[in-house]
């Protein structure tokens, strides 16, 4: 498990993606671990798995990457899904302002019921819808009064979801993950923001015992009724 | 009888509440009928009508190979049974009648390895059925010669022609049984089979899309195209053809088709079973599939459903076909079929049909999936009936929108592996891997985009026979043969990984270094096969039922909590103007609202249903029946979350006095007809246990609820969401404003939103605070002598108390004064019309008082002692006559005046002029003595006729928001209501319990109501209340009951009309003392199923027995296999071989191999592979 090659400590780090259907979870994910793009990606049952590495100057992580299903139906197996996760990508659609609102109800749901402490990310996919695809940080706010005209059908503007984001605390990026700007960046600053003590409890072969004990403490109740610890909605 | 108790137990558990709401009886005792269709997998519409014990013979000449039993032919001794439209046989001896256990009708428990589902036999359509004959038998009352209409598709005059040609297919059936049993069961086939001639052409149309009708046809007629058998037969089928044995696979299918009856005439005998578990062939796939899983019945129903629900929608929209588009790319891509427009577009219609006649599942991520799986191998017909049964029957929930089935079958395949598997499961939780993370999957999509297509196909055979058991026993498997990995793996990673790759070498030997070529050839596949339906044999389809059961209610209230959190956080931004107790409350309400007034209606609508039924016999089971149709718990899935009308009062009813009615709905149809005799009957009415409104206080019906209901119905829907509630909650509950409490009730009334509201208006507003007011007020007013907020005086005793109990007539005096004031700063619409038309009117209105306004002057203690006192009634004769002539009653001790006006049907209105009420009781409520009784009658008799300025309607006036305002303000008690009672009378987290309530209400509700418009009517009411007024020592003990009546009308027109009435404190006593009548605290829906009608049925699942028992017919229908084999190729052979080794005869099964994971039950590990060696060898 452990990257024996580095000399620098590696340490895994449970992501989770979550948002609207048919924002670009799983593209982004593609991107990040494969560095490719698919147009038809078969749908997201339940979670996908990947894995990625991501190299920091101090240290490897390796992210464990719990792609989620988006449909509004499978909202209640999410729980089950960033249990113990240490970060989140929370992800919109540019165009579509339904899904900024579906993604400040994820966040919420991350602030009150996942671990604390866990970073989240914020990101708006599609950038290569609009016509500042080009990838400049900063629009103006306006963007929706040109949309039509300019073929440019950006819905949300940077300032909004920006602004939101800076209330929450929360990273924030716009990305395509059709031309792959801004993807690496996320994790990476993800990585980045990571608190080293949480690293120390990462699992894996290396797992400390603060960890494990956590962990058991955590999977006492299994058998019975779960909700009896914080992930109440987690009905598996 | 039986469906009457069953009733009675279903209305039981509606009176209480801790009791069945989360189990459905339905689930714990499942009907007969419900049982017997998931048994021989029928429609819905049929039930158990008759059944006996019988013996198919399937004859010799049915037969084409020689045998041991060629002779004799086939016995089979079981049970048969008749519904409306079928005629069934199986082996498994269950009964469906309603004498019948539970344990004997739930036998669908059939070993993997057996017979199935519903064991050996057949599921006849009666439509299906040519001819029954009688035949003489010696050993049988009763022996009956079935021939049926197989082959019945292909053209009839030649069918006649070459009749030597297509052989017949007759079997004969002898009854055991007394002769009145047979005869009736006779009878009643008779009568079926004369209902279903009319179906043989649907029929006849159904089949002729089964593939097997071509295929059996003689090759001279196979011009024509054949049968849709989908995609496949453009796109080729997934998988090598000559890999997976197609041919040989279809010329056994078609020896068996052709020996015993093909499609909805088929006969299952063991060789069918084991056909199945060596995989299907291709193009009778889809057939057999549609066969198994019943969804053929479905469509024989039916069969136009599928192209009619596409015509009926077409270019409809809506949010499913939306998410469909998104996914029809997508599904399946790797096949080529799901790459062109021919693929997609079947998938998309297929998909958007099902998401119009169901449109609670709509469409859910995986059912694109399975849906294009199907789409391979069945046309869209067919795919489409399929997906409805996998819905309904085979997965429930697995794709509702809150995925309960899901969830569940995850809870129960935790529950399972950890029964099975305890070492591995150990394992799991130590390091923390959630198994579902990695399960859920496999069972959403039916293992389709789990292991490759041509592996997953082979899992759907038989799980299509066998019911979801198969997936359990699958996925057992899965983990037992990789146990050892597994065990290595820490985190979710590598659990995943390892499954992954295990899933890319099905097609690998699974014993690649064995020196034993036989064993060499497995398949992890077929290892995989062995494992699941031999060493799991034990995973019967009880015990999954079992374990759904007992984990249902779990799975359903996380869901819940679950969805509650998440409803709650995404309420608007008005929400966080209640607290969160309070908005969990709120939605506790709402949705207990809603889900108890559905399954008051569902018994209601059954208790009808049962009435309107005079054939009992067609009926039993059906009542029990509908009643499966589970709904709205919110964990099950979308019901309703909107509220109408009557959902709304109950709800409120449940949180707020004034919204409880004060008398129930008998007394109210006799208003002024019978004098207080209503008003007894009423409590007597709540005793039958089918009140509309189930155990609570039934819900008030005011103007104010209304003008409540539409302006939180802010979209005007006539139905209000939960955000709906919570935003108008909290504009009333939330501010704690004063201000924004007082122009919410201004804009309350002001119907068309212009800022005015007119002279009625300003009446119905003084009707809404007397409505909203009567049972007391509520919150901080300024008397520390009320303790809680609440009205507790006593009226007991003359003189106790005064202040205390003048704070509801000094309301009344206030909302009083609160008119007067209203007319006095009105802006008039025409100020010209001010001063004109008021001796006519003061004129009727002087007239028609009659004894209208009790004025009890001549004791002002008894207006202390006696609530009556303030009572109105027509019939008090001890009114002086000058007291014809106030308009307005002045009750002195308590200084409650009481604008009481009567309008004659001349239309003319009066209204009592505001000096009338000279003494302010918010002023100076408690200086009123009798000397003002005098002055202030005369005084309000001067001045009465200026009344009716105010109420001229040639005079129209209107007051503004600040006038509004300004009036309340200007009277301490009613700028404390707006402050804090109106918003404190909401009781969102603790509710009114009524029967607590009745001390706090006891003495609260003590006033009269003084007509506020023009006149009076439905003085009928008020017979109590009047004679209260006589009998003053009694009186004081039995309370007040003053009811109160007006009708405002306006000049022109009637208007609107008011009600009112009081309710006595020792008459809520009563009220609740009647039994059943305790209203629960809240919506209890937690857990606490503490019934103890647990089931009897047995099915107790030991561990898991292995091995050693397989079914005995198995090893016979091997053995008649062999027999039978001259017929086949040599070839063919080997694959028959593989179905035994697959099915490995039990006897075979020697050495058993302890597999390394499990604990001391896995002594069946690899039993299966051995077995199959041993079995190859025989043959060999």
């Amino acid at each position: 498990m452990a990257d024996t090659n580095a000399p620098k400590p590696s340490s895994s780090v449970k992501l989770v993606l979550l948002g609207e259907a048919a924002v670009g979870k799983s593209s982004l994910v593609l991107r990040f671990v494969n560095n490719d793009f698919q147009e038809n990606k078969e749908p997201t049952i339940g979670a996908a798995f990947l894995t990625q590495k991501c190299n920091l100057p101090t240290r490897t992580i390796k992210f464990e990457i719990w792609d989620t299903a988006g449909q509004e139906r499978f909202a209640s197996l999410a729980p089950m899904y960033y249990r113990n996760a240490q970060a989140a990508l929370v992800v919109y659609d540019l165009t579509k302002p339904t899904s900024l609102i579906k993604a400040k109800h994820w966040v919420a749901e991350l602030q009150r019921q996942a671990s604390p402490g866990i970073v989240i990310a914020l990101v708006g996919n599609k950038l290569d819808l609009t016509s500042d695809s080009a990838g400049s940080a900063e629009v103006s706010g306006d963007g929706d009064d040109t949309a039509e005209d300019s073929g440019d059908a950006r819905k949300i503007s940077t300032e909004e979801a920006k602004t939101y984001a800076e209330e929450e605390g929360l990273l924030f990026f716009e990305t395509s993950a059709k031309t792959g700007h801004n993807v690496t960046e996320v994790f990476t600053a993800i990585a980045n923001a990571i608190p080293e003590t949480s690293l120390k409890s990462a699992r894996g072969p290396g797992a400390s015992h603060a960890g494990v004990s956590r962990t058991e403490e955590q999977r006492v109740n299994l058998n019975g009724p779960r909700d009896a610890n914080a992930k109440e909605g987690c009905a598996c | 009888m039986l469906n009457l108790s069953s009733f009675v137990q279903k209305a039981q558990q509606l009176l209480d509440p801790t009791q069945g709401l989360n189990l459905t009886d339905s689930d714990k005792n499942p009907s007969k009928a419900s049982l017997f269709q998931s048994q021989f997998r029928l429609p819905d519409s049929q039930h158990p009508l008759y059944e006996i014990t019988a013996e198919l013979t399937i004859p010799p000449s049915n037969v084409t190979q020689g045998g041991k039993d060629q002779d004799r032919g086939f016995h089979y001794a079981g049970k048969l049974h008749l519904s409306e439209a079928y005629l069934c046989f199986s082996t498994t001896p269950s009964s469906f009648l309603q004498s019948a256990s539970t344990s004997t009708s739930s036998a669908f428990t059939g070993q993997t390895h057996g017979g199935g589902p519903s064991g050996n036999g057949f599921t006849f359509p009666l439509s299906s059925i040519r001819r029954v004959e009688r035949l003489h038998s010696q050993n049988f009352q009763f022996a009956l010669a079935i021939t049926t209409w197989n082959g019945i598709s292909q053209d009839a005059p030649k069918e006649n022609k070459d009749r030597k040609e297509v052989r017949e297919q007759r079997i004969t059936i002898q009854l055991a049984g007394t002769r009145v049993a047979c005869e009736r069961f006779c009878d009643g086939l008779k009568k079926g089979l004369r209902a279903a001639v009319g179906n043989v052409g649907k029929l006849k149309k159904v089949i002729g899309e089964c593939y097997s009708e071509y295929l059996l046809r003689p090759e001279e007629q196979k011009s024509a195209s054949p049968p849709d058998a989908g995609l496949g037969m453009i796109f080729r089928y997934p998988g090598d053809p000559k890999k997976l044995r197609d041919r040989a696979k279809m010329r056994l299918w078609a020896e068996y088709l052709r020996d015993n009856g093909r499609n909805v005439t088929l006969i299952r005998q063991p060789t069918f079973h084991k056909l199945i578990r060596v995989g299907l062939p291709n193009r009778l796939r889809g057939e057999i599939w549609e066969l198994t899983s019943g969804s053929v019945y479905l469509r024989l129903e039916n069969p136009t459903l599928y192209a009619d629900t596409l015509a009926k929608h077409s270019g409809k929209e809506s949010l499913a076909i939306d998410e469909i588009e998104k996914d029809l790319n997508r599904s399946l891509p790797e096949y080529p079929g799901f790459q062109s427009e021919e693929g997609i577009g079947r998938l998309r219609r297929v998909l958007t049909a099902y998401s119009w006649v169901n449109t609670d599942v709509g469409y859910c991520q995986a059912m694109n999936i399975v849906v294009a799986a199907l789409l391979i191998y069945m046309s869209e017909a067919q795919a489409f009936f399929l997906l409805s049964t996998l819905c309904d029957r085979l997965v429930p929930g697995y794709y509702s929108t809150t995925m309960y089935g899901t969830l569940l079958d995850q809870k129960v395949f935790e529950s399972l592996v950890e029964r099975t598997m305890p070492i591995l499961w150990e394992h799991l939780v130590k390091c923390d891997v959630q198994l579902s993370v990695v399960s859920l999957p496999w069972f959403l999509s039916l293992y389709i985009n789990s292991m490759p297509l041509v592996f997953a196909f082979r899992v759907l055979d038989v799980f299509f026979v066998e019911g979801p058991k198969v997936l359990f026993q699958v996925g057992l498997a899965i983990l037992r043969i990789n146990g050892e990995e597994l065990l290595d793996a820490t985190d979710d990673g590598a659990f995943i990984s390892v499954l992954k790759n295990y899933f890319a070498r099905l097609d690998e030997s699974a014993h690649p270094k064995s020196e034993n070529p036989k064993l060499r050839a497995v398949t992890r596949f077929q290892e995989l096969m062995v494992v699941a339906f031999k060493e799991f044999s034990g995973i019967t389809h009880s015990t999954i039922t079992e374990l759904r059961l007992k984990n249902k209610d779990t799975v359903l209230n996380n869901i819940e909590s679950f969805a509650k959190r998440t409803a709650i956080r995404n309420l608007g931004p008005e929400s966080k103007l209640l607290s969160t107790d309070e908005l969990g409350a709120v939605y506790d309400r709402f949705y207990g609202v809603l889900y108890e007034r559905q399954q008051r209606d569902l018994i209601i609508k059954q208790e009808e249903a049962r009435r309107a039924k005079s054939n009992r016999i067609s009926r039993i089971g059906q009542m029990v029946d509908e009643g499966n149709v589970e709904k709205g718990r919110v964990g099950l899935g979308p019901s309703t979350s909107l509220m109408d009308y009557d959902a709304f009062r109950e709800f409120l009813a449940g949180i707020a006095k004034w919204a409880v009615s004060d008398s129930p709905t008998q007394s109210r149809r006799d208003t002024g007809s019978s004098n207080g005799g209503g008003f007894y009957n009423s409590f007597r009415k709540n005793e039958s246990s089918m009140s509309p409104w189930g155990n609570g206080p039934e819900p008030a019906d005011h103007e104010f609820l209304r003008r409540l209901f539409r302006k939180w119905d802010f979209d005007s829907s006539s139905a209000l969401t939960l955000q709906n509630v919570v935003t108008g909650l909290a504009r009333i509950k939330g501010k704690r404003d004063i201000m924004g409490t007082i122009n919410y009730f201004f804009e309350l009334h002001d119907d068309d939103g212009d800022g005015k509201v007119d002279r009625e208006g300003i009446l119905r507003m003084s009707e809404a605070l007397l409505f909203l007011s009567r049972r007391g007020l509520e919150g901080a007013l300024d008397r520390a002598t009320a303790p809680n907020g609440m009205m507790t005086e006593g009226m007991v005793t003359p003189g106790n108390d005064v202040p205390d109990q003048s704070i509801n007539e000094r309301f009344l005096g206030s909302v009083s004064a609160f008119i007067r004031r209203c007319f006095e700063y009105a802006d008039p619409d025409h100020p010209n019309n001010q001063n004109s038309q008021q001796p006519a009117q003061q004129q009727t209105a002087s007239r028609q008082e009659d004894n209208l306004i009790a004025i009890d002057d001549d004791d002002a203690a008894q207006g202390l002692a006696d609530p009556d006192a303030f009572a109105i009634g027509d019939d008090d004769d001890d009114f002086d006559e000058e007291n014809d002539d106030d308009l307005l009653a002045m009750d002195s001790p308590t200084a409650s005046p009481r604008p009481a006006k009567r309008e004659s049907d001349t239309a003319t209105s009066s209204l009592q002029p505001p000096s009338s009420l000279h003494l302010d009781p918010s002023t100076a409520p408690s200086s009123i003595s009798n000397n003002d009784e005098d002055h202030r009658r005369r005084v309000s008799r001067q001045q009465s006729e200026k009344a009716n300025i105010a109420l001229d309607p040639n005079n129209p006036l209107h007051i503004t928001l600040p006038t509004f305002r300004m009036v309340v303000l200007a009277d301490e008690l009613l700028e404390q209501f707006f402050e804090s009672s109106f918003p404190c009378s909401f009781h969102l987290v603790e509710g009114i319990n009524m029967s607590s309530g009745n001390s706090s209400n006891a003495g609260s509700s003590s006033y009269g109501v003084g007509g506020l418009g023009s006149t009076f009517s439905n003085i009928g009411f008020f017979g109590g209340g009047a004679g209260g007024n006589n009998q003053q020592g009694a009186g004081a003990g039995r309370g007040l009951r003053g009811v109160l009546d007006n009708i405002v009308t306006d000049g022109m027109r009637v208007a609107a009309e008011v009600r009112r009435r009081m309710e006595d404190a020792q008459r809520e006593l009563e009220k609740n003392a009647l039994p059943g009548q305790q209203r629960p605290g809240g919506a209890n829906r937690g857990g606490g199923d503490d019934e103890d009608d647990d089931e009897d049925d047995g099915g107790p699942v030991e561990g898991l027995s292995l091995g050693g028992n397989g079914n005995g017919s198995g090893g016979a229908g091997g053995s008649a296999l062999e027999d039978r084999r001259g017929g086949v190729r040599s070839s063919d052979r080997d694959l028959l071989t593989g179905a035994d080794a697959e099915a490995s005869d039990p006897t075979a099964e020697a050495q058993l191999q302890q597999g390394s994971s499990g604990g001391g039950e896995a002594s069946g590990n690899g039993g299966g592979v051995t077995s199959k060696v041993v079995g190859v060898e025989f043959d060999g």
